[in-house]
């Protein structure tokens, strides 16, 4: 199970793209695998013939967990039956993932390693690891763990004078799942995907321990519009870059909270808020915004939207937000009560730009009523952080800096 | 018998060694009626004269450069850097001079010069370093580094009767925080390492300062429910290194901790942690854990300077991560 | 009291020093050995039997020669430079054990860790030189303060060519050897040239101006005239042992070849080099020796066949063996302190004088 981030500890394999016996080439997509954070397809490590799948679709297992092997091309056949505890020689693809991917046992990419001393105790006792309950990080039996196991462990018989014949008969296939039952009402339940599931966590967890409050300002966009256009971008990075600029002056918003501490930065990461349409939704993170002009914006979050649909984030692309913007308005809404992505205290909602007719007034104070692109600039925020005045203040000063733009 | 600090067993080992052999003498910047920046000198102008306790002009590399001349004319000088940090203005002279003159020239250079070193009281960048790593990676310097007043007053013993350069690291911060009985006639120290806790889940390998910090942690991971049985293992003597001993705890223990208070980068610690991993690797249970100051200059700001120095409760942080890996 | 009778009673002016003819047949063998043995050495150098580098000291060799020369047994020397080979030539440092350290070959003098003139014989008295200029000068005032405390009438002598006193360790030796009125005679090399660098490119103030404003007594010599240099060392001894401080004796001289053998030394006015080759100090001494009836020819027969004997062994000599390669980086016994074996020829001391 290849390494994702810092945080990801566990992955499920949700497909594979090769079967037993197939060629997999170089970085040829092996399987998929799904995460809390992100689903990512997983390059092979080695080109060969897969030989065996040692996790199962919908198993979830832990990071640097051998997860198939692949005979090399010019490699010796692999048995089919899991590798022993002492690693072996073989090319195993148990960590597929990018460059420095320690396992979490800090013993390196392959598989469920032990420490010198518990390999030469185990070749002095002959001791199968497998037998002996490992107490270490993430179950490795330590050397204690084999001290206990031989003052527990009776003297090996004597060796049968013959070898043991190594025929195994195969576990038996496992039952065809049963089809889901419909209810009464002609239903069918299905279990929520694993992002959904924790989509929901995630936005329960905020609604359960924040005290989100709503507050919203229209805002004329013509300059936006004629400036985008200019540019060749979408309003977005024209307005995430007034956002990050307008944070400079709220501190308080730039921050996360936790409990009663709450932190409050220097640079922006900034959220953007992406659809996957019917798959849920993912929050790439530009990471120090701050140092970002609006083209270097719009070049981001083009780069993190394309390859969060194509499921190729990586979880540090989604970690480190300290504030974050979503844009239903380009689906069309105009209005929403968006959900702060706790532990940040507040989630800008860039609404629909539409044409309304607003009154407007000249430099004599004449008034008249004009069209005008306007957009609902509504700010979900943490009334345990700050007040409403602060968020008012703080959405005003975007919007003069928004209809400033020239 | 009152207990005697750490700053009064170097004294009284200068004052025994300048009674016992006449060729012992002292210099070093206001070393003499003021008794030095720390008063470890304090009192022996009285007693043996400013010929034998010889302040000097602000000269570090004269201050090394005539122990080498006075040394190989037959006399035994002690010099004193009024701070550790100071030595750099006197390397050259030690380390291209004396520790390379009996290679080249079988001519021995019996001198020692003591260095107060070590952080935490806001020295700041210029008094409050470890250079022991300078001297331990500069052929034909001994290098010594205390914890105890017995090992102080011991262990300068050893390095003025030392037929070669020996550098005694001093640590500033012990000079009053530690004291006890002392034998009332002593004794040199060997050059080796001293078990100063014996334990089995976990050796931690520190010198100086850091073996009281060690010991601290060591009894908080017995204690805290931990129950852990933690062996500290002071070093001692930094050149010549007491390998045997390292290794031997290491093999009962399985598991390594190395400490030094010095900077990171090829520190005492980066020795023992490659000692280790060349000569006990079939031994180890886990990986070769090692804490120290990062590769900074020392801070001065209180704060800036505790986040610095290895604590404690840092050492006693990763000795817990090592005991459960 | 007359005129006269306070000229009787006056301490003898030390510089007015009496050599014999046998004195002078010995400066003229050194000054002699020194030119044979670095144009030998340059000699094997060139046929691949020297590794590394080869420096001599072709010009100054009036310097080294005398100033040992004033020395008694007692007064150690640290540290003859590489222009100063003659200082260990005086002290009796042995030709073919010489050669084989050249040559990395096994010898009692460096065992094969040291090259060129970076060896002392510690038995003589003569501390081996390091690369670090002026480090020495340190060291040697460390010596002078040795005898200073114990109550010694011993001086220490060092080497140093005007380019060393830009460092600040030659400072410090200065200011403290002034400080205690130490017992030490510096003896700086005037020969224009540190490296390739000028003098005007190291110093505003002259070396001696700046000795002198230490509180150093300075007496300049002629440093191409070996009686001159021996006079003024031997004045300055007596000052030190007088208890009247540390002395400078400006010797002023030339660089007569390159820095090293590997150094043509072009950057220097061939006029400038001209005029000094008239100046010869061996030349010049051969005159002189000659002149007080010394067998000049019989001598530089002698010094040949020395040489010619000394290389000859050197060459059957193996090399430094790579067993011994981790032995001697500390002392393991007794630390021995200098020696005081080391030959000091000026009849002087022929009697007592020690």
């Amino acid at each position: 199970m290849p390494h994702m981030g810092t945080s990801v500890v566990e992955g499920t394999i949700i497909g594979w793209s090769k079967q037993v016996g197939d060629h997999v080439d170089l970085d040829e997509t092996l399987c998929e695998v799904t995460t809390d954070k992100v689903d990512t397809e997983c390059p092979s490590p080695a080109a060969g013939v897969l030989a065996e799948i040692l996790v199962d679709v919908g198993e979830t297992v832990d990071v640097g967990t051998v997860v198939a092997r692949i005979e090399v091309e010019g490699g010796v056949a692999t048995p089919a039956t899991p590798a022993g505890p002492v690693a072996p020689a073989r090319a195993e693809a148990a960590a597929p993932a990018s460059n420095g991917a320690a396992a979490a046992n800090g013993n390196g990419a392959a598989g469920p390693r032990v420490s010198p001393v518990v390999a030469r105790m185990a070749a002095v006792h002959d001791l199968d690891l497998a037998q002996i309950p490992g107490t270490g990080r993430g179950g490795r039996v330590t050397k204690k763990d084999v001290l206990a196991f031989l003052d527990r462990a009776p003297e090996p018989e004597e060796r049968p004078l013959h070898s043991e014949s190594p025929y195994r008969p195969d576990d038996a296939p496992p039952a065809p799942a049963p089809s889901p039952p419909r209810d009464d009402l002609g239903g069918v339940p299905q279990p929520l995907s694993r992002i959904r599931q924790a989509i929901g966590r995630a936005m329960l967890a905020s609604q359960l321990t924040t005290a989100t409050c709503h507050t919203v300002v229209e805002c004329d966009m013509s300059r936006v519009e004629n400036r985008r256009r200019d540019l060749g971008l979408t309003a977005l990075p024209l307005v995430s870059a007034a956002v990050v600029e307008t944070l400079r002056g709220f501190g308080q918003l730039n921050a996360t909270l936790d409990g009663t501490t709450i932190t409050t930065y220097e640079r922006v990461h900034l959220g953007i808020a992406v659809s996957l349409g019917d798959d849920g939704l993912i929050v790439p993170v530009i990471h120090d915004a701050q140092d970002l002009s609006p083209q270097g914006l719009g070049t981001r979050i083009k780069d993190l939207a394309r390859r969060a649909r194509a499921g190729q984030l990586v979880p540090d692309d989604v970690q480190g937000a300290t504030f974050t913007i979503t844009n239903p308005g380009a689906f069309g809404a105009t209005i929403a009560t968006p959900i702060i992505n706790a532990p940040q205290v507040a989630i800008l909602d860039l609404e629909a730009i539409i044409r309304r007719p607003v009154v407007i007034t000249d430099d004599d104070n004449n008034e008249s009523i004009a069209i005008r692109p306007m957009v609902n600039l509504v700010l979900g925020w943490d009334h345990r952080a700050i007040d409403g005045v602060y968020a008012a203040q703080f959405l005003t000063a975007l919007r003069r800096r928004l209809e400033a733009a020239g | 018998m009152a207990p005697t600090t750490y700053l009064q067993a170097i004294g009284a080992g200068l004052r025994e060694e300048m009674r016992r052999d006449e060729r012992v003498f002292v210099m070093g910047e206001d070393v003499g009626a003021f008794g030095g920046a720390f008063k470890v000198t304090d009192g022996l102008v009285d007693e043996f004269g400013p010929a034998r306790v010889r302040d000097t002009p602000i000269a570090e590399a004269a201050i090394v450069g005539t122990a080498v001349g006075a040394a190989i004319a037959g006399l035994r000088p002690v010099c004193e850097m009024q701070f550790a940090d100071f030595v750099a203005c006197g390397f050259d002279q030690l380390v291209n001079v004396a520790g390379k003159m009996h290679y080249r020239l079988g001519l021995a250079v019996p001198l020692v010069v003591r260095l107060p070193v070590g952080g935490g009281f806001s020295g700041g960048p210029f008094h409050s370093q470890n250079p022991e790593a300078w001297f331990m990676h500069a052929p034909g310097l001994k290098v010594v580094a205390p914890s105890t007043p017995a090992d102080a007053r011991g262990l300068l013993l050893s390095a003025i009767r030392d037929p070669n350069p020996v550098v005694f690291l001093e640590h500033k911060h012990l000079y009053r925080r530690v004291k006890e009985e002392l034998p009332e006639v002593a004794s040199p120290t060997p050059m080796t390492a001293r078990i100063a806790r014996a334990g089995d889940d976990l050796t931690i390998v520190a010198y100086g300062a850091m073996v009281h910090a060690a010991l601290e942690a060591a009894e908080a991971l017995g204690a805290d429910g931990d129950g852990a049985s933690v062996e500290v293992l002071d070093l001692r003597s930094l050149v010549p290194l007491d390998e045997e001993a390292i290794l031997a705890s290491v093999r009962k223990t399985s598991k390594v901790l190395v400490v030094d208070e010095a900077n990171a980068t090829c520190a005492a610690g980066a020795q023992v942690a490659a000692l280790v991993a060349d000569r006990a690797f079939e031994d180890l249970d886990g990986p070769v854990r090692r804490i120290a100051t990062p590769d900074i200059p020392i801070p001065f700001s209180p704060p800036l300077e505790q986040a610095a120095l290895p604590s404690a409760s840092t050492i006693a942080e990763a000795a817990r991560e090592l005991l459960d890996y | 009291m007359d005129a006269s009778a306070a000229a009787l009673l006056a301490v003898p002016d030390a510089r007015e020093v009496l050599l014999t003819s046998e004195d002078r047949r010995r400066l003229w063998e050194h000054l002699l050995l020194m030119r044979t043995v670095e144009d030998e050495g340059i000699k094997l150098y060139k046929k691949g039997k020297i590794p590394g580098s080869f420096y001599d000291g072709r010009g100054q060799e009036a310097i080294s020669v005398g100033a040992a020369f004033a020395l008694s047994a007692q007064d150690p020397i640290c540290s003859p430079l590489i222009r100063d080979l003659g200082a260990h030539l005086v002290r009796g440092t042995d030709l073919t054990e010489l050669f084989r350290h050249y040559m990395g070959r096994e010898n009692a003098l460096s065992r094969g860790r040291e090259g060129n003139v970076h060896f002392g014989d510690r038995h003589l008295g003569v501390v081996g030189m390091v690369s670090m200029l002026p480090d020495m000068v340190v060291v040697a005032v460390g010596l002078a303060m040795a005898f200073a405390m114990r109550g010694e009438a011993r001086c220490a002598l060092t080497f140093f060519g005007d380019g060393a006193t830009s460092r600040g360790d030659w400072h410090e030796a200065l200011n403290w050897a002034a400080i205690d009125r130490l017992p030490v005679v510096f003896v700086l090399e005037d020969n224009h040239l540190a490296y390739s660098t000028p003098q005007s490119r190291q110093f505003a103030t002259h070396p001696a101006d700046r000795a002198e404003a230490y509180g150093i007594a300075v007496e300049r010599v002629d440093g191409n005239d070996v009686e001159a240099v021996h006079a003024a060392v031997a004045g300055a001894r007596e000052r030190c042992l007088a208890g009247e401080g540390p002395v400078l004796v400006c010797a002023t001289t030339m660089r007569m070849h390159g820095h090293g053998a590997h150094d043509d030394a072009r950057y220097v006015d061939p006029e400038l080099l001209d005029a000094w080759r008239a100046r010869d100090p061996l030349e010049r001494y051969r005159v002189v020796a000659a002149e007080h009836g010394v067998d000049v020819e019989a001598v530089e027969r002698d010094v040949r066949a020395a040489v010619d004997a000394a290389v000859a062994e050197a060459l059957t000599t193996p090399m430094a063996d790579a067993a011994t390669l981790m032995d001697g980086v500390f002392c393991e016994g007794e630390a021995e302190p200098l020696g005081v074996g080391g030959a000091a020829p000026w009849s002087a001391y022929d009697e007592g004088a020690r």
